[in-house]
Order: C-alpha cells, then sequence, then structure tokens
C-alpha cells in the first residue's frame, strides 16, 4: 500500500518542523506512516532530557486526528513522582519500549491542524507537566 | 471520453442559474461553469462545481459576429480558474423557447475560432458551451480526441429530473406487476426506477431491508458491497438470512474450533441479499460486491451511482460516502439506530434511529459539517483490533451494540420512501431533506436544522474541497 500524498505531505511537514533532527518513517500497510523524531530535548524536570517522539499519520490523515504519542519508556521525573493524567505505559510500540501520551484534539480542523503542530503542541505539554 | 457524455448538477446551482438566465425580460445572457469529471462505463459525467454568472453589459456584451459575448477579459479570468483548478471550462447562454434548444451557426462558428485554443490553454479541458431554453439544454463539448454533443443534464435535488435537447418520445409501459405502484407514479416513473443504478454499502439489518425493498420497488441495478458474512445472531434482522447461511450446524456447537469452521464458511451478506432481490425481480442487474468500501477500488464502483444508501456502522465508512457524494454529485442517506445505555445505571436511555439525506449542495451541512466524523474516531478505526486494544480506545471490541429489526425498519422505511419520491419527482417542490430522528419511546419524530461549515473539505467549493472534482479529486481511500 502506497503512502499517500496527504500523509506524504505531513511527514514532510514534521520534517520541516524539526530541522537537524532525525526523522525515521515506516510505511503503514493502509497507505500511513510511522513516524518517529530522534532526540528531542525535554527540559530538566525529566531524565534522561532528551526523548524520541513516536506516532502514527493514519492513512485518512487530514480528516483523522493524529494521535497518541510515544515517547521513550524510560523517562522519569526528577523530582520521582509519577507521571500524571493523559501519560501511560509501559507498552510495546513499534519494537519500541514507550510511554503513550494521549492527546486527543477535540476540535481537529483538517484544513489546519498538522501532524507537525500537534507533535510540537504534544512536546510542549509534556515539558510544561 | 466515453458516450453518452451527460452533465450533473444541485438543484441549487441549477436555480441560480436558471434565474440568471431567465429573469423574465426574454433576453440572452452569459455565464460560464467549471466542473470536474468523472468517465466510467456508464458514459461520462460533467460535475458542475460552481457558475460564475456574466454581468450583462459589461461581461456579457454585444458581439461583433453574434448578438451577445462573454468579454475576452472574463473568458481568459475564468478559463485560467478552471486551468489552475484542474476543471472543465464551459461557457453558457441562453435561447428561447421552453422543451427545445439548440445552438445556432454563429454559435457554431464562435465555438470553432475559439475552443482549440481554449484547449491548449486549458490543457486539455474539456471544454465547451451549453445553450439552455426555459426546461431543455443542448451542449457542444471539444476534447483533444474529438467533438462531443451532450447528452442529458440532470438536476439533483428533492426532485431529481433530466433535461434534454428535445423531449424524449419513447415510453415503455410498464410491466403487469408494476401495475398498482405506477398509478403513483406513473409508467415514467417505474421506467426512471428501472434505469437507476443503486449502491448499498452495508448489508446488514438496515441494508437487507432496503435492498429488498429497492428490488420489489423495480429498481433496474444494485450495486451491494459488504465484507462481512452471516453470523448467528444476523438471523433476526438480516432479511432472507438463513440458518444455513449462518452455517448454525457448527457456529452454534460448544466447541471453540468448530464455531470458527462456521464462521469461515458462512455465507457473505451480499450473497443472501443479492438471492432475496433476485427472487423478487428476476431481472434486476445485481452486483453482490465482496469488499470494503474504504478500499478505492470498491468504492470507485459507486462513483457512477444515481444514489447511495449507507447502512453501515462504521465512522470511516461515513467519511468515504460523504466524500463520494460531494465528489461524484450523487445523493445519498445515511440510515442507522442508536440505542445509547446510561454508563452508571445500565439502563437504556434515549434510543433513536436516524435518517440523513446528504446532498451533493454546498451549504445543505453534510455528514462532515454536522460532526458526524469525529477525527478522533476516525483515528481509531484506523487501527488493528488488538493495537485499539492496547491503547485502550475500546473496553471490548467483541462486544456489539444492541440491534432490533424494527429500529431498523424505521430509519430503513424513510430512507427508501425519500429516495422513490426523490426519482419520481413526487416531493413538493423546493423541499429541503432534513435529518431527521426518531425518538421511538417517545414516539417523537424531530428534524434536524443543519449545520454548515464554510470552509468544510467535502460539501463546500473552498479551495481545497473534493466538491464536483470527480475523477481529478482523490477518494479518502486505501490505494
Amino acid at each position: 500500500m502506497t503512502v499517500t500524498p496527504e500523509v506524504k505531505q505531513g511527514v514532510e511537514e514534521v520534517r520541516a518542523s524539526f530541522p537537524g533532527h532525525v526523522v525515521e518513517v515506516v510505511d503503514e500497510a493502509q497507505g500511513g506512516a510511522y513516524v518517529v523524531i530522534r532526540d528531542l530535548p525535554i527540559g530538566g524536570k525529566y531524565i534522561p532530557s532528551t526523548t524520541w517522539l513516536g506516532f502514527l499519520i493514519p492513512f485518512q490523515y487530514p480528516r483523522a486526528d493524529v494521535y497518541p504519542h510515544f515517547v521513550d519508556a524510560s523517562i522519569v521525573r526528577v523530582d520521582n513522582k509519577g507521571h500524571g493524567g493523559g501519560i501511560s505505559g509501559r507498552m510495546d510500540w513499534q519494537n519500541r519500549s514507550a510511554l503513550q501520551i494521549s492527546r486527543k484534539s477535540n476540535h481537529w480542523d483538517a484544513a489546519s491542524d498538522t501532524a507537525a503542530l500537534k507533535a510540537v503542541k504534544v512536546l510542549e505539554w509534556f515539558i510544561a507537566q | 471520453m466515453r458516450k453518452p457524455v451527460s452533465m450533473t448538477m444541485d438543484a441549487r446551482l441549477f436555480d441560480e442559474l436558471q434565474a440568471h438566465l431567465f429573469p423574465g425580460d426574454h433576453d440572452e445572457h452569459g455565464a460560464v461553469i467549471a466542473a470536474g469529471i468523472v468517465e466510467t462505463e456508464r458514459g461520462t459525467r460533467l460535475l458542475a462545481r460552481e457558475a460564475f454568472l456574466a454581468k450583462d453589459g459589461v461581461e456579457y456584451v454585444p458581439g461583433t459576429r453574434g448578438y451577445r459575448a462573454l468579454t475576452a477579459r472574463f473568458v481568459a479570468e475564468r478559463s485560467g480558474h478552471c486551468e489552475n483548478e484542474k476543471l472543465c471550462y464551459l461557457s453558457v447562454h441562453c435561447h428561447g423557447g421552453t422543451d427545445r434548444v439548440g445552438f445556432s451557426g454563429d454559435d457554431f462558428a464562435s465555438h470553432e475560432r475559439g475552443y482549440p485554443a481554449l484547449l491548449d490553454i486549458t490543457r486539455g479541458g474539456p471544454v465547451g458551451a451549453l445553450v439552455f431554453a426555459e426546461n431543455a439544454v443542448a451542449g457542444d463539448l471539444w476534447t483533444p480526441r474529438g467533438r462531443f454533443q451532450l447528452d442529458h443534464l440532470t438536476v439533483v435535488g428533492s426532485v431529481v429530473k433530466r433535461l434534454y435537447p428535445s423531449p424524449l418520445s419513447e415510453l415503455v409501459p410498464s410491466r403487469a406487476m408494476y401495475e398498482r405502484q405506477s398509478r403513483l407514479f406513473g409508467d415514467l416513473g417505474q421506467a426512471i426506477l428501472g434505469r437507476l443504478k443503486v449502491g448499498i454499502i452495508g448489508l446488514g439489518g438496515g441494508g437487507s431491508l432496503i435492498n429488498e425493498w429497492l428490488a420489489h420497488l423495480g429498481v433496474g441495478h444494485i450495486i451491494a458491497i459488504d465484507f462481512d458474512r452471516v453470523d448467528i445472531t444476523n438471523l433476526p434482522r438480516i432479511v432472507g438470512a438463513t440458518r444455513w447461511d449462518a452455517c448454525s450446524l457448527l457456529s452454534e456447537r460448544q466447541s471453540e474450533f468448530l464455531r470458527r469452521i462456521g464462521k469461515r464458511f458462512a455465507n457473505y451478506k451480499v450473497k443472501v441479499a443479492k438471492r432475496v432481490a433476485k427472487r423478487v425481480n428476476p431481472r434486476i442487474r445485481y452486483d453482490a460486491v465482496v469488499g470494503d468500501i474504504l478500499d478505492l477500488e470498491t468504492a470507485a464502483l459507486l462513483k457512477d451511482a444515481d444514489f447511495i444508501f449507507l447502512a453501515s456502522d462504521s465512522i470511516q465508512s461515513r467519511l468515504v460516502f460523504n466524500a463520494l457524494v460531494h465528489q461524484y454529485l450523487v445523493p445519498g442517506v445515511q440510515v442507522g439506530a442508536k440505542v445509547p445505555a446510561d454508563e452508571k445505571t445500565k439502563t437504556i436511555t434515549n434510543v433513536f434511529t436516524a435518517t440523513r439525506p446528504v446532498m451533493p449542495s454546498p451549504g445543505y451541512g453534510c455528514l462532515e459539517c454536522n460532526d458526524l466524523i469525529p477525527p478522533s474516531k476516525l483515528r481509531e478505526e484506523a487501527l488493528a483490533v488488538n493495537e485499539r486494544r492496547r491503547q485502550r480506545y475500546t473496553d471490548d471490541p467483541e462486544i456489539a451494540e444492541p440491534s432490533v429489526i424494527a429500529l431498523n425498519v424505521l430509519s430503513a422505511g424513510q430512507a427508501v420512501s425519500d429516495f422513490m419520491l426523490m426519482f419520481t419527482g413526487l416531493f413538493e417542490p423546493g423541499l429541503e431533506l432534513r435529518y431527521q430522528l426518531n425518538f421511538v419511546r417517545e414516539r417523537q419524530i424531530c428534524k434536524v436544522e443543519p449545520t454548515i461549515k464554510l470552509n468544510c473539505p467535502d460539501c463546500s467549493n473552498s479551495a481545497n474541497s473534493r466538491r464536483a472534482r470527480g475523477d481529478r479529486g482523490r477518494l479518502p481511500c486505501r490505494e
């Protein structure tokens, strides 16, 4: 199954939004794409202070929302508190041990929301926890 | 281009164009239509997306060779728009008269002067011209491979009507078996039903009822799409399904292994539907498609349907249905029943059935506009069952929703009745087909005022919308 033109564009926008970071892309069986952005800084609240961020851009993107997102399962908080609501795990995602971040967009708009924008927002939210 | 070549236009656009062309002054007026195109084994359809109405005396002026003409600037701007949007450019003007119309010698001469160059400018078009009388239309269409005449124009609204260059004369009397129903809609109405191609997505409880009733009505061609097999739990709902179809000798056994074998050898729902339809009307043309509407090859089978019934539960199938309706200007209706339960008390709450006609007009309010295709649900349904479980977006996908034939009847009956009245021209003129919810425990029927998204990716004329793009757009399917 070939990646749809919309998903391909979504991947390109992710690459453009995270310059200097390796973006791994694996085709999904229905025409979507699994995306992993490597070595993203997540600030001083976490150990380690960098992570990968992974997600599936589904084949019906941009009509379909992009969620959940996944980060490295080894991430712990510096203050030793557990992760809060919206973060769960550990689990296996694309052969990686991962924490799942569930940030569903209740007002996802296919005309303006993108996979890249969602990745930035999810990362910002995670850093702010 | 395959013949016959026809055009489809939604009723609102048609009314707007008619008001411009026939304001009551008996003079000539002009416009341009930008149209998509679809080519199938049934012929070629031009799909009217937008009409640009030329201002009299400014954009539609006295001609140097003919009576009136569009100005060079107006033509250049509109043809440029069509080129950018990959749409077909069609100039429009009107003549006097009512039921017959044709181009004049001056008209043809101007086409021969202008359209070869316009074909180049719009990169192959097609381009052409339409001439309207009040109840007739003719067309001269140019492609790189030759010139074609327009066979007819289909206007899609609460009444679906056809305009031809001149009235059709042949009318075959209905078969004796249709004598009683053709007393309602006449031999012509019966003949119209007989030449329709109707799609049904989902042949479960609601779809199987629709299937049987369409066959009884004398619809000429049904294309039924469902990948699922008959399960023993379907027998109380699927019309015509037998224990044999459900492989009940195996599927009712205690042994999980035997039950699995039974499910594997059960009959497909579309095969049961075909048997039912053929029993009712042996002459019906029937395509029983074991397939998923999410696959492009399967969805494409409906792009030249005259009407589509959506009787499937999934949000993904709503997305594809809504896209087919607007991209190919095929009217349709979504049917369903909902039995919500209070999570705390586990009691049934507002049981309702829904009949949602979806008309291919901008500003009518489609399934997307009315938030009936939630992006989060699309995302969840795109996951495999085990992924969905792992990511905890469902408690147990094996637990099915309640489903009862008496509820299916309410939504399916309204839908088939709407369909029949649309095509036989029996709806009141100008009627707006609103979504209808039937709250069965209260015996209350509600009409839903539509929500309209101005930039809807399906039904609007915004730059990114698929409306009327036909084969030059992309369906949201697996390829």
